[in-house]
């Protein structure tokens, strides 16, 4: 056993310390640092010092059109109009979600940009996302847009294995004559670099990046290239002390600091084959790169990518205030896309159907004194999601009869009493008094129920279910 | 035809398998009767259900006594035009 190195006495108290400067409630928990951090880069230390992201211009995009439409089949038009219009509602006047990009290839591309623009919001800007081929350009220019991603994919598996280059530097020529067009083109170039956490970084990532500054220097400060930092198989590493190419500490700052690559002008793409996306996004943030690509419900490719729901939660961690952010609009996305087919896991954070239902009766018990012991922020207020109870032998009529009036939405006058719902809380009490069971009731058995044994109820608000 | 009380004494007497003769008007639900929570309320729905009416909830979960509850419903059956006395 350890020998104690530190004596710590019990600070005695009356009254609850309940750390409300970290916990407000009334807002998801705080982020809050102490002080810099350092990381050893090329054998030196450097400082970074987190508190400075407060004050620095962090945005969201999205990529929901785009990446996250690649892995379902496609949206209609109306869809994507309609999820365009809540988008731009929930990142607020601020623009918070700053862009969103589009596909452009097909005529049902361009009039889902058409009229996406037509809604006539400034956030999110539109952009568009091309193959690397020069020719792609005539579609960005009548599309009207003033940016538009360009796939520079960088790892030596993507250079010689997919796109058949002979030599790097064949490569780099070919996608720098795309930026050249870019230019041209009058659109401002944002380069994806993908497979970035498996390339050689110093061999030819930050070599294509100096030159894409280079290039940058010749032409209006609008045209400049934007660099998407494409972790794209989810190999990026949070941790201090990882090497490259993994390293997401490492890799924003060889960019921003070395290449010189502003912090506004880099943006982090992840995918979650790890588990590590939506933290590796705030890492990039806290690093450096001001901007991080997500998608609705981390929807895409494969694993999919940072959930922007996540993504808008750390921001007003990270800030400290909402920032003209309409959190409501998550819940009507995700109950949205549930209408529209997309499946949503029940304990998916923020918008499953569970995230917020506490299953132990003595969890439930805590819930119904104090909504806040076991919630994790006011989520009614942010996100019109009150905390709900599973049923169980210890729910009692009381909990029944929560449990149905929250399933239906049903508030005030509205709210369906007792009495009506007598056979179900008798056939919740006969599970554990005749049946012996030992387990929560699910969601679904109670509402299997609901529908059996309250089925005017059922017809009448069946479309309210949350 | 049956009185109030006699109705009610026979939906009680159904609702907690009892024996209608042996409940007496001054009996509580709860304390004379055994009735559990979730049988107060099944009480309640089953008056509704004989005597055809809505009874507010708060107010029909307070009566406590047999003979309290047959007065209750007899108010409750005149303010909704509910006929009782139908001999």
């Amino acid at each position: 056993m350890n020998k104690a190195k530190k004596r710590h006495p019990l600070v005695d108290a009356k009254k609850p310390n309940l750390l409300e400067d970290t916990y407000p409630y009334s807002l998801p928990p705080l982020i809050r640092f102490e002080g810099p951090v350092v990381e050893y880069i090329d054998g030196k230390a450097v400082e970074f010092d987190f508190r400075a992201v407060k004050d620095r211009n962090i945005l969201i995009t999205d990529t929901t059109f785009r990446d996250g439409q690649q892995a379902r089949p496609p949206y209609t038009i109306d869809q994507m109009v309609h999820i365009y219009d809540l988008m731009s509602r929930l990142g607020g006047p601020n623009g918070v979600i700053r862009q969103t990009e589009f596909f452009l290839y097909t005529k049902n591309d361009r009039e889902t940009l058409d009229r996406c623009r037509a809604l006539g919001h400034k956030y999110p800007e539109c952009t568009g996302w091309i193959r690397a081929l020069k020719g792609d350009f005539r579609l960005v220019k009548e599309a009207g847009l003033k940016e538009t991603g360009v796939l520079t994919s960088c790892s030596d598996y993507h250079i010689f294995h997919k796109s058949k280059f002979r030599s790097r530097a064949e490569c780099m020529d070919s996608y720098c004559e795309v930026v050249e067009a870019a230019f041209e083109a009058g659109v401002r170039p944002r380069c994806h670099l993908e497979d970035v956490t498996r390339a050689d970084i110093d061999g030819f990532v930050l070599p294509f990046v100096d030159r894409l500054m280079e290039m940058s220097s010749q032409v209006p400060e609008k045209l400049s290239v934007k660099i998407r930092l494409c972790d794209t198989m989810g190999f990026g590493i949070s941790y201090p002390g990882a090497e490259l190419p993994r390293s997401i500490p490492k890799l924003i700052y060889k960019l921003n600091q070395e290449c010189g690559v502003p912090s506004d002008r880099l943006e982090w793409h992840g995918h979650n084959d790890f588990h590590k996306v939506h933290t590796n996004a705030g890492t990039a943030w806290l690093y450096g790169c001001d901007v991080v690509n997500t998608t609705l419900f981390g929807f895409g490719e494969r694993t999919g990518n940072p959930p922007l729901e996540s993504a808008i939660f750390e921001y007003i961690a990270l800030k400290g205030n909402l920032c003209g952010i309409e959190t409501m609009a998550i819940t009507e996305l995700a109950d949205y896309m549930r209408s529209i087919g997309l499946p949503i896991p029940e304990n998916y954070p923020f918008v499953g159907r569970s995230f917020n239902t506490t299953r132990a009766g003595i969890h439930a018990d805590g819930l119904r004194r104090d909504e806040q012991i076991y919630n994790i922020f006011d989520t009614e207020k942010l996100l019109d999601r009150p905390p709900r109870v599973a049923i169980t032998d210890k729910s009692g009529t009381d909990g029944v009869v929560h449990w149905v009036n929250e399933f239906f939405g049903l508030k005030g006058e509205d709210r369906i009493n007792k009495i009506k719902m007598h056979k179900l809380a008798r056939w919740v009490i006969d599970q554990y008094d005749e049946h012996g069971r030992l387990t929560a009731i699910s969601d679904q058995e109670v509402e299997a129920k609901v529908k059996e044994l309250m089925p005017d109820y059922w017809e009448k608000y069946k479309g309210n279910q949350k | 035809m049956a009185t109030v009380e006699e109705r009610v004494k026979a939906v009680t007497a159904r609702v907690l398998k009892l024996d209608p003769d042996e409940i007496k008007p001054e009996d509580s639900f709860t304390a004379d009767l055994g009735a559990e929570s979730v049988q107060s309320i099944e009480l309640v729905a089953m008056f509704e259900e004989e005597f055809g009416i809505e009874m507010e909830e708060d107010a029909a979960l307070s009566v406590e006594t047999v003979g309290k509850a047959a007065e209750f419903i007899a108010q409750v059956c005149k303010e909704q035009g509910v006929v009782t006395d139908v001999s």
